[in-house]
């Protein structure tokens, strides 16, 4: 038959693209159902080849078996006529054709017709003939045949797959119960299909306007996938998922998963929730913080909303809590489907039990891998071993490498958070034939990772928790016993994909003795964010809110303190200006404020980044701290400013490296041992802050950016956008479908680790096989949203700031972290660098981080050697005392400060920042919230730099309560401008007794003659006795003369002559007229504030003059007339005669 | 990104009487929208290809048994085509009228109507 077409039509050829071409003119035209230059129409002539050389082969096959054939066919119509007596003749074809088989048909009649008539006229054209045209029809239909096959396949595949899920035979009840009660509880163990399967069913009996939560953003996007895909809406968006930074939501998503910190975010602006008709709740029993509250204000809007439903999905742990909580609600317990687990009890003998300073013994882990290879020879199962934390991983990793280097039959693999995310990844590659993965995980493999093919699990027994102390506001990362709970789902990784074994270094009595369920996290962090949270949600007293399981009152309290410390609630804990802000804004209160005061003071782009930077895990990763060529790369990016800082220059570098070499980002970041994601995220985050910025008014929108763009640009623009989406969705197809196998050498390149280098190599050596085939799906997703040359404009604005902006920048970072506050220990200089010291309020003995900046040099720190000056005090006084502001404090063996960042001349900075500043009469002494203690020798400058700073500090406060007032930026907010006085002080922390006895206490209104009718220095603050500490309260924050060492309380005494640097006033005065003189008397060319309110509160000189007691009779020569004036207001009219 | 509007709405249920395989379906009939010159030879139960990006391509998910009139998938543990639509029942009763290919098929085929759960997720 081939033949016979090759001889008739000599110039055919089915290979040449010519002839295709002719062919494609057919079959395949722009209004066909398959396109030509389609995916599908490469794909059909790939399958035509296949085709014809498949039916070449046959065709031989049939010729030579000819003859047996027709014997075969005589006996078969011989059988078939006796079958056609008893039943039903069904009328097939006698022949045997596969074209029956097929239920196609292609009709291309009005084509071959057009065709045929030219093909008569060109007979000895090169045209397709009949034959030609028969032959690609044929091909075709099997082509369509073989298509639906394959989609066929994979729909019975699928439906086969959910059919077997343990909770498939629950489907029906599980449907039945949401509709008649309002709270549903399904409880089921992992692997019983809940997450995926319970939000399908509500849909397919229809319901919609589904929301189903999840404590981590990863499972959100997972779960919309792989559900999308199961619901046959995969190129659909009728599922959703929406995270912090993206969304695949659309107005026809009817099933969206989100996490649990966002729908909290949409319940504060939409009360009632309206938009959701059924909320899923996912893995309640993990006990999260936001998943706790979260349960707490859905129990009281469930009286608002009776339609609404809810659904509680949860492990088998502590079900009777949940199901009593919604006032018994009804609980659906399906089974999950693991294999038997065979327990095994192997408790560490007490010589190799680790004491506390020694490091983890490895033996008992050791012979656990030693037991496998014996027992277990042959096989395939993978080992997971579970301990509390990253230095316990590496040295039970750095032990086991060492028998698996030996035996050959192991690759050893770490898991944990701070791992870069490649890193991470390679826990579920393959290992090749007769190697065993044995992956050291932290308690992340507990719930939030899962590894297929597991059958043996090691259980320390042991887990490190942050547990966070309300009295001193500080975090501790301590190591427990687990609980029970945690306990077997540690044992249920090892029964996922076949029978296990787990082995408990830890005896039964001790398992017997585990709590029965970890502390939930609310018990265990802090709650400063929560409670604001619940105050701008309008939920009442957060005392009295009827949590789960309250936390203890001390941390809510702690809370409540802590947020009127920042401003956040007024004296009566109702929100205030600053606070209804910040609890916009979904980060931690530190870093909002430090995001409005930005705002406000012009510094946004800079503040933006830091408060990214500050928001996401350091990019810097800790394994590759020792390499010494990251170290050397590093360096330039350093900051000695502190680590924020090396953020911002890290940030704004890797900015100009995109900018110029887009993709090679990658590499510069691996070199440095950075983790580039990170910095994506940072990205994000700051795009994301700056858009609440401008929906708060704190930020004027884009001037016109798009405007300036020509034509031509916006459609290179376009189109480079619409090829960026193409990238995106070829990458999203083909993701996950390949697992890499792993070498044996893996694990040792991870082994040495501890120096990067296996990350570089191991990596690089994935950039290569990946090179051909996959793009860098973070650098498309960053030009998808991000324009590089406006983040280049924002990275050149915070990096070329002039000093007075660093120095504000500063002192907004400043503001933002106190009072998180940490002294250097006195003799520090004479320490090593790894024991340098530091002290905050409630904690000695902090050390820094190791990987801050300041940990690899802390000679920045060091207070300069004191200028050889008699001060009269052992203490030295220097203009350059240091003190750092810190992020999180963190306690292990030693309080940790992480990211900490030197705190500017601090002085000032203390005077501007702090809650309370007292003093002694002559201002030489001051107390800073009642530990840190500044002292200066020289009288005069101590109150010139006082009255400065508090000068300073009301210009803050006024220009940030406008900025807030009004929620517009005005044109020019005139940022002020901080003080750099050189002033030489000491600056100690008070001993206990000291603090004890700071103040003179309350005084019988003795001495102090000026102080009835003392002016206002501060805006609607009314000088008067302090009734705690004595002396005068000044301000909200500053109380004068009220240190018990004041050498004289008679400030009449404390006259002293004094010139205006700005007038020609001269007299004498004591301390406090003079910082008032100098409130009031500003410079020349300074202008006042233009949005000073007229309406008399103000401290200003017009409408304080009758109340004064500073004013005396002036009598003016000019005007021959006696006047009552303040000196200030007597300059003023002088100058008017001028 | 959108597909909403051209997902089609289902028209029903359609669950396989042999193998209880259950799925929307958007078209019965022997005409999909959007096949231009491709016809179906019998009437069928069809829904948009899930699987496929494109949003025009069609999906064949079953037919009705022509000796029978059972409603049946077209997974080759249920039917046959051949000319028309037959659920392996049938041929199985009347397999002597089939071609030896066909027959030879089914032989090798054992009558295993419970297929094995072999999920992975
Ligand atoms: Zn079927
Ligand atoms: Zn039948």
């Amino acid at each position: 038959m081939e033949t016979d077409r090759r001889r008739d039509s000599r110039s055919w050829d089915w290979d040449s693209p010519q002839c295709r071409a002719q062919l494609d003119e057919v079959f395949f035209r722009p209004q066909d159902y398959i396109r030509a230059g389609s995916q599908e129409h490469r794909e059909f002539w790939t399958f035509f080849e296949r085709f014809q050389r498949f039916k070449g082969k046959r065709d031989m096959a049939l010729s030579k078996a000819g003859s047996d054939a027709l014997k075969d066919e005589s006996r078969e119509s011989k059988s078939r006529k006796k079958g056609a007596v008893g039943s039903v003749d069904l009328g097939l074809p006698k022949e045997y054709d596969a074209r029956y088989r097929i239920n196609v048909s292609v009709c291309t009649r009005d084509v071959e017709e057009r065709l045929g008539g030219s093909d008569r006229r060109r007979q000895t054209s090169s045209g397709p003939g009949k034959e030609e045209i028969a032959t690609c029809r044929l091909t075709l239909l099997h082509f369509l045949d073989f298509c639906q096959r394959q989609s066929f396949g994979k729909l019975a595949k699928l439906r086969r797959e959910q059919r077997s899920l343990p909770i498939f035979q629950y489907r029906d009840r599980i449907v039945e119960l949401v509709r008649t009660h309002p709270v549903v509880v399904v409880a089921g163990d992992t692997g019983c299909g809940k997450s995926t399967q319970v939000p399908q069913y509500l849909l397919a009996s229809g319901f919609s306007h589904i929301a189903c939560t999840q404590p981590r953003r990863i499972a959100c996007i997972s779960l919309a996938k792989r559900v999308s895909f199961e619901s046959l809406n995969q190129y659909g968006s009728k599922v959703g998922y929406q995270i912090r930074f993206e969304t695949t939501r659309t107005p026809v998503t009817k099933l969206l998963f989100l996490t649990e910190g966002l729908l909290l975010r949409q319940i504060q602006q939409d009360a009632e929730l309206g938009r959701y008709q059924v909320l899923i709740v996912d893995e309640v029993h993990e006990r999260h913080l936001h998943c706790d509250f979260l349960l707490g204000v859905l129990r009281s809007l469930l009286r608002q909303r009776p339609d609404l439903r809810l659904v509680l999905m949860s492990a088998t742990i502590n079900i009777k809590l949940f199901s009593s909580y919604f006032h018994s609600a009804p609980v659906l317990q399906v089974p999950g489907r693991l294999f038997p687990i065979q327990v095994i009890y192997q408790p560490i003998p007490p010589e190799e039990q680790p004491s506390r300073s020694e490091k983890l013994d490895p033996r008992p882990y050791l012979r656990v891998l030693q037991g496998i290879d014996q027992r277990y020879p042959r096989g395939r199962g993978d080992l997971l071993l579970f301990l509390s934390g990253v230095a316990e991983i590496s040295t039970i990793q750095e032990a086991c490498q060492t028998y698996a280097t030996h035996t050959r039959r192991w690759i050893v693999l770490p898991l944990h958070s701070t791992l870069s995310l490649a890193q991470q990844d390679k826990v579920f590659d393959i290992s090749p034939p007769g190697v065993r993965k044995c992956i050291i995980s932290t308690n992340i493999a507990e719930t939030s990772v899962t590894i297929d093919g597991v059958r043996f699990v090691v259980d320390s027994g042991k887990v490190k928790e942050m547990s966070f102390d309300p009295k001193a506001k500080m975090q501790r990362l301590q190591e427990f016993w687990i609980s029970r709970a945690s306990s077997e789902q540690r044992k249920g990784r090892a029964g996922r994909t076949g029978p296990g074994v787990c082995y408990r270094l830890y005896a039964e009595s001790d398992y017997e003795a585990f709590a029965p369920y970890a502390v939930p996290e609310i018990h265990r962090v802090a709650l400063d964010s929560l409670v604001l949270q619940m105050k701008s949600m309008g939920l009442g007293d957060p005392r009295s809110f009827v949590f789960i399981d309250p936390p203890p009152a001390a941390s809510i309290q702690t809370a409540l303190t802590y947020l009127k410390d920042q401003g956040a609630l007024d004296s009566h804990g109702e929100l205030t200006a600053i606070g209804k802000l910040l609890a916009q804004l979904p980060v931690d209160v530190v870093i909002g404020k430090m995001l409005v005061l930005g705002s406000v003071f012009s510094l946004v782009e800079p503040v933006l980044t830091l408060a990214a930077a500050l928001s996401v895990q350091s990019p810097y990763l800790r394994s590759a701290q020792h390499n010494p060529d990251c170290a050397t790369a590093r360096q330039p990016l350093y900051s000695n400013q502190g680590d924020p800082f090396t953020l911002l220059n890290t940030f704004n570098t890797w900015v100009q490296v995109k900018a110029e070499r887009g993709g090679g980002s990658r590499k510069w970041c691996r070199r440095r041992g950075l983790e580039e994601q990170r910095l994506y995220e940072m990205v994000n985050l700051r795009r994301q802050f700056k858009e609440l910025l401008k929906s708060h008014g704190l930020l004027e929108g884009e001037q016109g950016a798009p405007c300036r763009q020509d034509r031509r640009q916006r459609q290179q623009r376009f189109s480079e956008r619409r090829k960026l989406h193409q990238l995106k969705r070829d990458h999203d197809l083909q993701e996950g479908m390949r697992r890499k196998v792993l070498r044996l050498e893996e694990g040792e390149e991870g082994a040495a680790s501890s120096g990067s280098e296996g990350e570089e190599s191991g990596r690089g050596r994935r950039g290569k096989d990946e090179a051909g085939q996959s793009v860098d799906i973070q650098e498309v997703k960053f030009k998808l949203r991000h324009s590089v040359t406006e983040l280049q404009e924002a990275a050149g604005a915070s990096q070329d700031l002039s000093s007075r902006q660093q120095a504000l920048l500063k002192l907004v970072l400043c503001r933002g972290l106190y009072p998180q506050l940490a002294l250097p220990d006195e003799h520090n200089a004479t320490r090593k660098d790894s024991e340098q010291i530091f002290h905050t309020r409630n904690k000695q003995g902090v050390v820094i981080h190791p990987t801050s900046v300041f940990a690899s040099d802390p000679e920045v720190l060091h207070v300069p050697e004191p200028e050889p000056r008699e001060t009269g005090s052992e203490k030295p006084e220097s203009s350059k005392h240091q003190l750092l502001a810190f992020v999180t404090l963190l306690e292990t063996n030693k309080p940790t400060s992480a990211t900490a960042s030197e705190c500017p001349p601090c002085r000032s900075a203390l005077l501007l920042v702090s809650r309370s500043v007292d003093t002694n009469a002559d201002c030489t002494r001051v107390v800073v919230d009642g530990w840190l203690e500044l002292t200066l020798s020289d009288a005069d400058s101590a109150l010139r730099s006082i009255s400065s700073a508090l000068m300073l500090r009301a210009d803050w406060e006024r220009l940030l309560q406008a900025q807030l007032r009004n929620s517009a930026p005005s044109l020019d907010p005139a940022p002020p401008r901080p003080p750099c006085l050189a002033v030489s002080y000491s600056l100690r922390r008070l001993g206990g007794l000291e603090a004890q006895n700071l103040y003179v206490g309350p005084q019988p209104a003795l001495g102090l003659p000026d102080a009835p009718a003392l002016n206002p220095l501060f805006v609607g603050m009314k000088a008067e006795p302090h009734p705690m500490k004595g002396g005068l309260r000044v301000s909200s924050f500053f109380t004068y003369n009220c240190l018990s060492d004041s050498k004289d309380l008679y400030s009449e005494c404390m006259r002293t002559f004094w010139s205006c640097p700005h007038c020609d006033f001269y007299m004498p005065l004591t301390p406090l007229e003079r910082m008032h003189h100098e409130a009031t008397c500003r410079p020349a060319g300074e202008l006042q504030p233009k949005d000073e309110p007229e309406d008399g509160t103000a401290a200003s000189s017009k409408s304080s003059s009758s109340s004064s007691s500073l004013t005396r009779v002036y009598h003016c020569d000019v005007c021959d007339k006696d006047l009552t004036l303040t000196s200030t207001q007597i300059l003023k009219h002088k100058r008017q005669h001028l | 990104m959108e597909l909403g509007g051209t997902e089609g709405t289902p028209r029903g249920l359609f669950t396989c009487e042999l193998c209880e395989l259950t799925t929307p379906f958007t078209y019965y009939g022997q005409k999909p929208p959007n096949t231009r010159a491709i016809v179906l030879l019998e009437e069928c139960y069809v829904m948009r290809d899930p699987f496929c990006p494109e949003k025009e391509k069609f999906l064949v998910l079953g037919s009705t048994c022509s000796l029978c009139r059972k409603t049946v998938c077209v997974s080759a543990d249920c039917s046959l085509f051949y000319t028309k639509r037959f659920c392996l029942r049938c041929v199985r009763e009347h397999l002597d009228q089939f071609p030896p290919q066909i027959q030879a098929e089914l032989r090798k085929k054992k009558p295993t109507e419970k297929t094995s759960d072999l999920a992975s997720s």
